[in-house]
C-alpha cells in the first residue's frame, strides 16, 4: 500500500473537485430527470426532485417515425450525423497527411505555413460569420450541407493538424527507415508502421472534429434555412418554439443529442488525453 | 554476401558538402568500421548505402550492381539502428518476420527462418513479447535478428552498441564479432568509438569533415596514421603531438621547439627532409616515451603536470614545450606533480608529419 500523507491541500483539492463535479453534472442530471416527467409535472412549483410518475412518452414520440414530431426530429438527427461524419472523415483524411508532412519533410515555407494554419485561431468564429456567408452565397452553397462541412473543416483542421503533428514528431523516423529497408515503399512504411502508432492521435482528432461539428449552432443557423436540412442544435430550437414550450420534450431531445458525444468521449477518452499530452510534451 | 564499392561518392545539402568524394571498396565478407567524430559524415555515408539519402554524385555498387537509384527495399541490405527501431506495436516474432512478410516469403518458410534466427541469438523465449518489455541487450539482439533473418547481401550497423551500458557493450562487441566470423557477412559498421572500430573491424575507414582520411587495417591505421587527424583520433590515450622546426646542424638533423631540441635518428632525419618546409609535427604514442627522473643525453626536459593511476598503468601528464603529453608508466613508479623529468623518445616509433599539409612523412 502506498502510504501517502493526506495533507490539508489534498482535502481542499478533493472538496474543489467535488464542487466542480456537482457543477458539471447537475444540469445534465436535471435534464435527464425532467425528460422523464409529464409536461404538467415539469412546470410544477416547487419542482419534484425526481419524476413521481416517470414516463418515456417523450422519447417514444421523438424516436418514432409514425408522427410528425418524430419524423422531423429524426430528420434533424440524420442531418447532424451526416454533416458531422463527413466533416470528420474529410478532416482526418486531410489532417493525417498534412500533419505527417509538417512533421517529416523540410520544404520551403514550412514554418510560415504551419503558423498560418494556426493563424485562424486568433479570431473568434463569429468574426467570420458574415464574410463566410457572403462567400457561400457567391459560391451558391447557401442552404447546403457542404457550406457547413467546409466551414467546420476550416475551423477544425488547424487544431487537428497541430495535435497530430505532435504525435508524428514523437515517432522516431528510424522506424520508417527500418520499414523501408525491410521491404516497404514509403507509403507502406507510413501505412503499416506509422499509422497504427498514431492511432490514438487519429482517434482523438476524429472525436474532436465530430464533437465540434455536432454542437455547432451559429453557422448552422445562418447558412441553413430549409426546414428539411437543419442540424439538431438549430432544429431543436426551432422545433420547440413552434410547438409551444414542451420542456420534457426539449430535455429528452437534448439528452438524445448528447448521447453520441458523451458515449464517444467515455469510450475513447484515454486516447484523447494521451493525444493532448503527447503534443504538449514535445512543443 | 557481396562486395561494396564506393566511387567518388558525394553528398551535398545546399552548399554544405557532407561527404566529399569518398572512394573505397569493402571486400566480400569484410567487417569495415566507418569511424570519426560526430558530424564527420559517417552516418550520412551509411544512409547513402541504405538508400535513405540520395547521392549527389558518384556511384555505389553492391556485388557489381549499381544501386544509386534503387529504393531501399530493392537494395537487399539490412540495417541495425542505434535506437534499434523495433516496431513497438509488434511482438518480437512479428518484428523478426516483418522483412520476410514484406517479401512475400511463404508462411512455413517464414516461421522456420524466424525460429532459426531466434535460436542463433538466444531469444526464443522472448518471441511473444513486445519490444518495450525487453532490456536494452535483448532489444539489441532482436534488432540484429531482424537484420539477419533474410540473409541480405550487406549488413549496415549504425552505432548499434552506443545505447548499452559499458559492461553489456563489451559483451555484445564480442558477440557481434563472433557473429561476423560465423556468418562471414559483409558488414559496414558506423561508430564514433575508435576502440570499438579497432577491436572489431577488418578495416577502418577514418572520416573527418566529410573526407575519408585513411582506409586500412586497424594495425596499419594505428602504426602508420596517414595524417595528424588520424594520429590524434586513433588510439587511447591519443598520440602526443609536438610542433617543431627542423634544423640542420652540420650533418646532424635536429628537431627544435621552445626550449628543447632533439637529435633525429637517420631514419627520422630522412623523413624530416621530405617536409615541404622546415615545420614538422612530431608524434609519439604514450607507450613509446620513456620518463627519466634524472637528466640523460638525448632527452627533453619537462615537468609533471598531474599523475593518473588507473591500476594496470599510470598515466603521467607532462608539460613539454607548451604542450601536454600523456606517458604511460609502470604503476610501481612513484612520480609527483611538479617534479622535473626528462623524456626519451623511442626514435624507431616516432612519427613525423608535415606541419603544413598535416600528412605523414614516411620514414626513409
Amino acid at each position: 500500500m502506498d502510504k501517502r500523507r493526506i495533507t490539508r491541500w489534498h482535502v481542499f483539492g478533493w472538496i474543489f473537485l467535488v464542487f466542480l463535479l456537482i457543477y458539471a453534472v447537475t444540469p445534465l442530471l436535471w435534464m435527464l430527470i425532467t425528460s422523464f416527467k409529464s409536461q404538467f409535472a415539469a412546470l410544477q412549483y416547487p419542482p419534484d426532485l425526481y419524476p413521481k410518475n416517470p414516463t418515456t412518452e417523450q422519447y417514444v414520440r421523438l424516436l418514432s417515425p409514425q408522427n410528425d414530431v418524430g419524423r422531423q426530429f429524426l430528420r434533424y438527427l440524420l442531418n447532424s450525423i451526416m454533416v458531422s461524419t463527413v466533416t470528420t472523415i474529410l478532416g482526418v483524411a486531410v489532417a493525417v497527411p498534412a500533419a505527417y508532412a509538417f512533421s517529416r519533410f523540410r520544404f520551403p515555407g514550412r514554418k510560415a505555413l504551419f503558423f498560418s494554419v494556426l493563424f485562424r485561431n486568433m479570431f473568434p468564429a463569429v468574426v467570420f460569420l458574415m464574410p463566410l456567408f457572403i462567400m457561400m452565397r457567391w459560391m451558391g452553397l447557401v442552404n447546403t450541407y457542404s457550406s457547413l462541412v467546409i466551414t467546420y473543416l476550416t475551423f477544425g483542421l488547424p487544431l487537428s493538424i497541430w495535435l497530430l503533428k505532435g504525435f508524428y514528431d514523437n515517432i522516431p523516423v528510424q522506424l520508417e527507415q527500418a520499414a523501408r529497408i525491410d521491404g516497404c515503399t514509403r507509403f507502406q512504411a507510413f501505412y503499416l508502421i506509422v499509422m497504427p502508432l498514431s492511432a490514438p492521435g487519429i482517434i482523438a482528432t476524429a472525436i474532436y472534429s465530430f464533437i465540434t461539428a455536432w454542437n455547432e449552432y451559429v453557422y448552422a443557423l445562418t447558412f441553413l434555412n430549409d426546414d428539411q436540412k437543419l442540424t439538431l442544435p438549430v432544429g431543436l430550437q426551432r422545433f420547440f418554439t413552434e410547438y409551444a414550450t414542451n420542456w420534457p420534450g426539449l430535455m429528452a431531445a437534448s439528452f438524445i443529442m448528447s448521447v453520441p458525444v458523451v458515449a464517444m468521449f467515455l469510450i475513447l477518452q484515454k486516447y484523447f488525453v494521451r493525444a493532448l499530452t503527447e503534443g504538449a510534451v514535445k512543443a | 554476401m557481396a562486395q561494396v564499392e564506393f566511387q567518388e561518392v558525394v553528398k551535398r545539402y545546399g552548399s554544405f558538402e557532407a561527404v566529399k568524394s569518398v572512394s573505397f571498396t569493402v571486400e566480400d565478407g569484410e567487417f569495415v568500421a566507418l569511424v570519426g567524430p560526430s558530424g564527420c559524415g559517417k552516418t550520412t555515408t551509411l544512409n547513402l548505402i541504405a538508400g535513405l539519402l540520395d547521392l549527389t554524385g558518384g556511384a555505389i555498387r553492391v556485388g557489381g550492381r549499381q544501386i544509386n537509384d534503387l529504393d531501399p527495399k530493392d537494395r537487399d541490405i539490412a540495417m541495425v539502428f542505434q535506437n534499434y527501431a523495433l516496431y513497438p506495436n509488434k511482438t518480437v516474432r512479428q518484428n523478426l518476420g516483418f522483412p520476410l512478410r514484406m517479401r512475400k516469403v511463404p508462411k512455413r518458410e517464414l516461421e522456420e527462418k524466424v525460429n532459426d534466427a531466434a535460436r542463433l541469438l538466444d531469444i526464443t523465449h522472448l518471441l511473444d513479447r513486445r519490444p518495450r518489455e525487453l532490456s536494452g541487450g535483448q532489444q539489441q539482439r532482436v534488432a540484429l535478428g531482424r537484420a539477419l533473418v533474410r540473409d541480405p547481401q550487406v549488413f549496415l550497423m549504425d552505432e548499434p552498441l552506443s545505447n548499452l551500458d559499458a559492461k553489456l557493450r563489451v559483451q555484445m562487441r564480442a558477440e557481434l564479432k563472433r557473429f561476423h566470423q560465423d556468418l562471414n557477412a559483409t558488414v559496414i559498421y558506423v561508430t564514433h568509438d575508435q576502440l570499438e572500430a579497432m577491436t572489431m573491424a577488418d578495416k577502418m575507414a577514418v572520416m573527418s569533415g566529410g573526407v575519408l582520411q585513411q582506409y586500412d587495417t586497424p594495425e596499419r591505421v594505428f602504426e602508420e596514421p596517414a595524417n595528424v587527424f588520424v594520429a590524434g583520433f586513433v588510439g587511447s590515450p591519443a598520440m602526443n603531438l609536438l610542433p617543431a622546426r627542423v634544423v640542420e646542424n652540420g650533418g646532424a638533423v635536429q628537431a627544435a621547439g621552445e626550449g628543447w631540441e632533439l637529435a633525429l635518428s637517420p631514419r627520422n632525419a630522412a623523413s624530416a627532409r621530405r617536409a615541404s618546409g622546415d615545420a614538422v609535427i612530431l608524434g609519439a604514442r604514450h607507450s613509446s616515451l620513456i620518463l627519466h627522473e634524472e637528466a640523460a643525453p638525448g632527452c627533453i626536459a619537462a615537468k609533471i603536470y598531474t599523475v593518473e593511476p588507473t591500476g594496470d598503468l599510470t598515466y603521467a601528464h607532462v608539460e613539454v614545450g607548451g604542450k601536454t603529453f600523456v606517458i604511460s608508466l609502470d604503476p610501481q613508479r612513484r612520480i609527483r606533480a611538479d617534479q622535473p623529468v626528462w623524456i626519451e623518445f623511442d626514435q624507431d616509433r616516432l612519427h613525423l608529419f608535415d606541419a603544413v599539409t598535416e600528412q605523414r612523412l614516411p620514414p626513409g
